[in-house]
């Protein structure tokens, strides 16, 4: 009892920590990114990871919170703060009409159906060039964005806000997973039909959880199309989904504190890597099939395996 | 004698080509044992499932403290006031025998379940009825143990402390003694009998001394159907109750 409630400060303190440190390690753009997709990452990670649902299709919410957010900015003028919301709104909406149909089925049919309706997303924005741009995507977005008065246009800016974003939805998941709420979905994933035999409406709190999913997601991808200034249709690709699936599955699902782990080690390697050898997705799948055999709780658990280190030896002294 | 609590008339479930049920009708009394005894195979357990709405049967009707629920999900039967245990132990086995009682308790408060802004242990009210049911079940001390870890007969109790946890009008108790050690098979013995006090109870089991001792009422089931039903007394000397099921050795 005692260890679950110290271990989340312990996790937010080292977040917090490595949020702060980030920008003077790397460049801020590339920091930028690994806040961007350690947020992406947490909306499957939370589906995953408190759900036991894995959805192959977290990109096209991502996708649709990058067009909702570049549309309303570029023609609609509106601000930095409303666009993201709208945003992050479009992903839940989305998810929670598809989610309600995709949760009654179960395992593998689960995992098709996410894959077809993001699929069916990244078609619909080629068909509807018109407002999507198409191939294309969407350019000419503003360069500067005002929050409360303070200036956000240099990289540095730009990454405070992309951080303290993550941050804020960090410590919403860490506070939805430790909820009653958060309760009934851990219930969920380790015994289904139980949970539906002690009364809690199954199909109902997947559904929830899919669409807060998809707001994370959304909010994501809103994020990521300030941080470039144009909306590329890449956010809606299957690539999207995938490479958000893989962020998590490296950092590590059993916390939300992976996710920026996942994140950062997935965005600095493929930094580096890209740069040497063009083929450099390969040598991430050789790594994430080494991580699944050998260390299943993903990058995040070599710390929680070192913080219990210590915990048995201060119990012992 | 009381109004039934649960009505269930001429209850069909077939499994393809196989009749598991036919016409099927039972009743059970409010504030008493009911026990439903029969070999392996006579449908058992696919009646409770019919009457938690677990599986929905092809014919028949069901009505349960004034409610007709044969088409009603199994999660809105709970709400009405059912609630069982599973034959085989099913239980959220990495969670701890604490979590899963806590879990069960709050099922009973729709709302509570939405709650996502603070920790579940704000309600008070709610780890009391956890503490108490430790003690209902014997668990007290095996509290923070992780289920999966339990012995058992301590997941046996575990089992019926979760349907208690809803406190039901009418608890489903599958084979609740089986795999128990003598001990665990006494104390259990005495919590079925003290339910009555507050709840019917309708109870799957195959220790006959234990069923003969504290059923108020025993039905007997072969191959899908009803062959008698009667207080234990009688059921003890029925000629074709003892032919069918119970052979020489009772």
């Amino acid at each position: 009892m005692r260890a679950t409630k110290r271990l989340p400060n312990l996790a937010t303190a080292i977040v917090l920590a490595a949020l702060v440190v980030l920008p003077f390690i790397v460049p801020a753009t590339l920091a930028s990114q690994i806040a961007i997709f350690a947020t992406g990452a947490l909306s499957v990670a939370i589906l995953l990871g408190a759900v036991g649902l894995l959805s192959f299709g977290q990109g096209l919410y991502l996708g649709i919170g990058a067009y909702v957010c570049g549309i309303l900015v570029r023609d609609a003028g509106m601000g930095l703060l409303s666009a993201l919301l709208m945003a992050t709104l479009s992903g839940a909406v989305l998810a929670g009409l598809l989610g309600s149909v995709i949760v009654r089925r179960h395992g593998v049919y689960f995992v098709m159906l996410t894959l077809a309706f993001a699929q069916m997303g990244y078609f619909a924005v080629l068909a509807f060039k018109g407002v999507t741009g198409g191939e294309n995507g969407l350019s000419g977005l503003p360069r500067q964005f005002d929050l409360l008065g303070l200036s956000i246009a240099d990289p540095l800016s730009m990454y405070g806000f992309m951080a303290g974003a993550f941050f804020l939805v960090f410590l919403l998941v860490q506070r939805v997973i430790a909820s009653p709420f958060g309760s009934v979905l851990a219930a969920i994933r380790e015994n289904e039909s139980r949970s539906e035999a002690l009364g809690y409406p199954v199909s109902r709190y997947k559904t929830a959880a899919v669409a807060l999913a998809g707001a994370i997601a959304g909010l994501a991808g809103g994020l990521h199309v300030i941080f470039l200034g144009f909306v590329p249709p890449s956010d809606i690709e299957l690539e999207m989904s995938q490479r958000l699936l893989v962020i998590a599955l490296i950092g590590g699902i059993g916390s939300p504190g992976g996710a920026l782990v996942g994140s950062a080690f997935y965005t600095i390697v493929s930094e580096t890597l890209s740069e040497i050898w063009p083929r450099w997705l390969a040598l991430i799948a050789l790594l994430l099939i080494g991580l699944v055999l050998f260390l299943p709780g993903g990058l995040w658990s070599v710390g929680r395996r070192i913080s219990a280190l210590f915990e048995r030896n201060t119990t012992h002294d | 004698m009381t109004d039934p609590i649960l009505v269930a008339d001429a209850i069909d479930v077939r499994f393809g080509d196989f009749q598991a049920l036919s016409g099927f009708s039972l009743s059970v009394q409010s504030g008493t044992i009911h026990a439903l005894i029969g070999p392996n195979g006579a449908g058992k357990t696919t009646l409770f499932n019919a009457l938690t709405g677990v599986r929905k049967p092809s014919g028949g009707s069901i009505v349960f403290d004034g409610h007709t629920v044969t088409r009603t999900s199994a999660h809105r039967r709970v709400h009405y006031g059912m609630s069982r245990s599973f034959q085989v132990t099913a239980l959220f086995a990495a969670l701890t025998v604490a979590e899963n009682l806590r879990l069960a308790v709050q099922a009973r408060y729709a709302a509570e379940g939405w709650v996502f802004w603070r920790s579940p242990d704000r309600r008070r009210d709610i780890r009391d009825e956890v503490d108490a049911l430790l003690a209902d079940t014997f668990l007290t001390d095996r509290a923070d143990t992780r289920t999966g870890d339990l012995s058992h007969g301590g997941q046996r109790s575990l089992e019926i402390g979760m349907a208690l946890a809803g406190r039901p009008k009418l608890i489903f108790l599958d084979e609740p003694l089986a795999g128990m050690g003598i001990d665990d098979v006494h104390r259990t013995k005495g919590l079925i009998s003290s339910l009555r006090r507050r709840m019917a109870v309708l109870l799957i089991e195959h220790n006959m001394s234990v069923v003969l001792d504290i059923s108020d009422r025993i039905t007997v089931m072969a191959a899908g159907r009803k062959i008698a039903e009667d207080v234990p007394a009688k059921i003890r000397t029925d000629a074709a109750v003892r032919t069918a099921y119970l052979g020489s050795t009772a």
